[in-house]
């Protein structure tokens, strides 16, 4: 991780190049570079603006690998078929390439796109979500929650405000319902939870040092077993109304 | 601004009390009587000096000038239509009063933000406006409320309320109950005194042991933190909220859809330190406690009561609450088998129906004086018990003698209940008709005892 104050400048640039192109979302490679600035582990993913610069991106990567659509129009890339994960080879990655670029014309034929990101595969593991927001009576504000139906239809999620204390972000985590899966049932090991707990403070002050972070989702991240450590794959940041 | 300006709001040492009382009744205000009602409150209980401003001049012991008002005054307090304030204000303000009560509702923005700049200037605090009841001081007998002769018993819960209706339930509820308050204080629209000042200032205030917020927003959230968790230390903060089950917006992320939702002020209440309370009745039954006992150490309950139905229902609260029972120490048990042989000393505890206050007495000290037990609940029904009412009056003596632990009591049922708090109304045991309550209490209390350990820790 790079100093504090490099990352901040870093971020700060980030965030000013995106208002500068006139947009207020971060598209998914922005948002994770943001992240990987502040020091949140994210997996490796790299833009690629044609299927040349894939091949030799994923040369960097490895496969197996991700491949996703990357266009400012484009929100919900699974929405538009514009998600490949697992691929294995050159030849795979090639015909995805084509196939996505392709599915994202036949949804937006005239959407802008920059090309697909070319992303590190991450092993199953169980996910989770943070989240912040800025509340309109105590400002930033860190959400977190098990991923899929658990924050979907259980809603079991716990709320601090930022900045947190490492034993915040830990009582956040002993609060949820479904804690005991992430604590590790039926002889499963626990998740590394000091890898998560970092994650948690670190994405707190961010949306505590950058208001105009208006909102911020980093879903879902995978929480691999004790000692294993915790990774982002995918994350969301939006920029409140410039002033 | 001087802190001073708050403090002055609740204890002036003069007021000066300014109404109209020609102005017409408009629909759902009437200043005229309503100002009336004031000026009998103030005359009634207020022990410093009132001076009665009536601009229409009217009302025989006013004067209808402000030049005819001494200068200095620590409050005035405006029974007036906003209008009329803003023409007299500079007047006002020319007396050199050090804060202002604005009683009144219906001000436009831009009257508001007219008062405010021009009070602010001179460094006058302002509580409002639209406080419309406004602030009761049982120390001092400062009562601008215009429901004529309430007075609630004098005390050391104060409450604050960001809404004057519900606010008036507060006060008619502690009226109705006996229940004692230092304070009470109704915010209105908070253009310049807010939450965390109030908070702040009831924090210093010697006659106020509990404080109780009533909030529905809030105007600055992160400095009512700030203000809770230095008070939290010496004193704890009961908060209310109403407005939780407003529905969220859809917003494209997750996180954000809960922006100003009610899982945000819980974590910030949480963070604060304060303890959150569902109703009315739970807020006083919570402060009640507070106000009257120490925070229990720890979870362990034990339960002595004289019928055995009533203390499985209780038992079943305290786990509900989250807390456990107690297991007695040895010691403890057999001191009491020896005394009692016919008592069941396994909690919770069976005193037998036949208990008088010495059985109650007796076996309360051995619980209290055991390591393994951090609060105890104390159910006396009167029905169908040899127990008689005046005989809870020991419950008050064996508190005083333990003041390191809590005790609460449960008289369950109408009659039993009336007749029980009767005699404990005025001591340092809260009672309650329904375990339930009890159970809230005494985890109120150990919650308090947790946050209170955090803070000396921090």
């Amino acid at each position: 991780m790079i100093g504090l104050a490099a990352a901040r400048k870093k971020v700060a640039e980030i965030l000013a190049s995106v208002r500068k192109d006139g947009r207020r979302e971060l598209m998914e490679f922005e948002s994770k570079q943001v992240l990987a600035a502040w020091g949140v582990p994210v997996n490796k993913t790299e833009l690629a603006r044609d299927v040349g610069e894939a091949v030799g991106r994923a040369r960097e990567v490895h496969y197996p690998l991700v491949l996703k659509i990357a266009s400012p129009e484009i929100i919900h890339k699974s929405d538009v078929k514009g998600v490949k994960v697992g691929l294995g080879s050159e030849f795979e990655l090639r015909q995805s390439f084509s196939e996505l670029i392709d599915n994202a014309r036949a949804y937006k034929p005239n959407a802008k796109i920059l090309g697909v990101t070319v992303q590190e595969y991450l092993p199953p593991a169980r996910e989770v979500i943070v989240g912040t927001l800025q509340d309109p009576f105590f400002g930033a504000t860190v959400m977190f929650g098990l991923g899929g139906v658990w924050v979907e239809v259980l809603k079991d999620i716990s709320f601090r405000l930022a900045p947190l204390s490492v034993d915040d972000a830990r009582e956040m985590i002993h609060e949820l319902k479904g804690y005991p899966i992430l604590a590790g049932i039926r002889g499963a090991p626990p998740v590394d939870m000091d890898a998560l707990i970092d994650i948690i403070r670190k994405v707190g002050q961010l949306a505590y040092e950058f208001p105009e972070i208006s909102e911020m989702d980093v879903n879902p991240i995978f929480a691999f077993d004790e000692g294993k450590g915790a990774v982002a794959a995918d994350a969301r940041i939006i920029l409140g109304e410039s002033k | 601004m001087t802190p001073g300006g708050v403090k002055a709001i609740f204890e002036p040492k003069s007021v000066v009390l300014v109404g109209a009382s020609g102005v017409k009744e408009r629909a759902g205000m009437a200043p005229s009587m309503i100002f009336r009602s004031v000026i009998h409150n103030m005359l009634r209980f207020y022990k410093g000096k009132t001076h009665i401003v009536d601009l229409s001049g009217r009302v025989g012991t006013a004067v209808k000038s402000f030049r005819q008002v001494p200068k200095k005054q620590d409050l005035a307090v405006l029974v007036l239509p906003p209008k009329l304030v803003l023409r007299h204000l500079r007047k006002l303000l020319d007396r050199r009063v050090r804060a202002i009560l604005a009683i009144t509702g219906g001000y436009t923005r831009e009257q508001r933000g007219e008062l405010l700049r021009m009070t602010s200037k001179q460094g006058v605090r302002v509580l409002g406006p639209n406080t419309i009841m406004g602030v009761i001081n049982t120390a001092n007998g400062l009562c601008t409320i215009f429901e004529r002769d309430i007075m609630p018993q004098r005390g050391n819960i104060a409450v604050i309320s960001q809404s004057s209706g519900v606010g008036a339930a507060m006060l008619d509820w502690a009226w109705f109950y006996g229940t004692g308050i230092s304070k009470f204080a109704f915010m209105g629209d908070r253009i310049d005194v807010s939450e965390a000042e109030l908070v702040e200032y009831l924090g210093g205030d010697k006659d106020t042991n509990v404080i109780c917020v009533y909030m529905e927003g809030i105007r600055d959230g992160r400095k009512f933190i700030d203000a809770v968790q230095k008070v939290v230390g010496q004193k704890p903060v009961v908060v209310l909220r109403g407005g939780v089950t407003q529905g969220g917006r859809q917003m494209p992320s997750r996180a954000a859809s809960f922006a100003g939702q009610d899982k945000v002020f819980g974590a910030a209440f949480e963070r604060a330190g304060a303890i959150r309370v569902h109703d009315i009745e739970e807020l006083f039954d919570v402060a009640n406690a507070l106000a009257k006992q120490p925070p229990m150490q720890g979870n362990r309950v034990a339960i002595a009561s004289n019928v055995g139905g009533p203390a499985i229902l209780a038992a079943d609260s305290v786990y509900r609450e989250g807390l456990v029972l107690a297991n007695l120490s040895d010691k403890a048990t057999k001191t009491i088998i020896d005394r009692y042989p016919e008592v069941d000393p396994v909690n919770p505890i069976d005193v037998a129906t036949d208990a008088k206050a010495e059985r109650y007495e007796f076996i309360l000290k051995q619980v209290l004086a055991d390591p393994n037990v951090d609060g105890v609940m104390v159910i006396n029904m009167l029905k169908s018990c040899l127990l008689e009412p005046e005989g809870t009056r020991i419950l008050a003596e064996v508190a005083r003698k333990f003041k390191d632990k809590p005790i609460v009591d449960v008289s369950v049922g109408g009659v039993d209940h009336v007749l029980v708090s009767e005699v404990l109304k005025g001591t340092n045991v809260p009672t309650y008709n329904l375990p339930d309550k009890a159970a809230r209490a005494l985890k109120a209390l150990y919650l308090y005892g947790k946050i209170r350990e955090k803070v000396t820790r921090e």
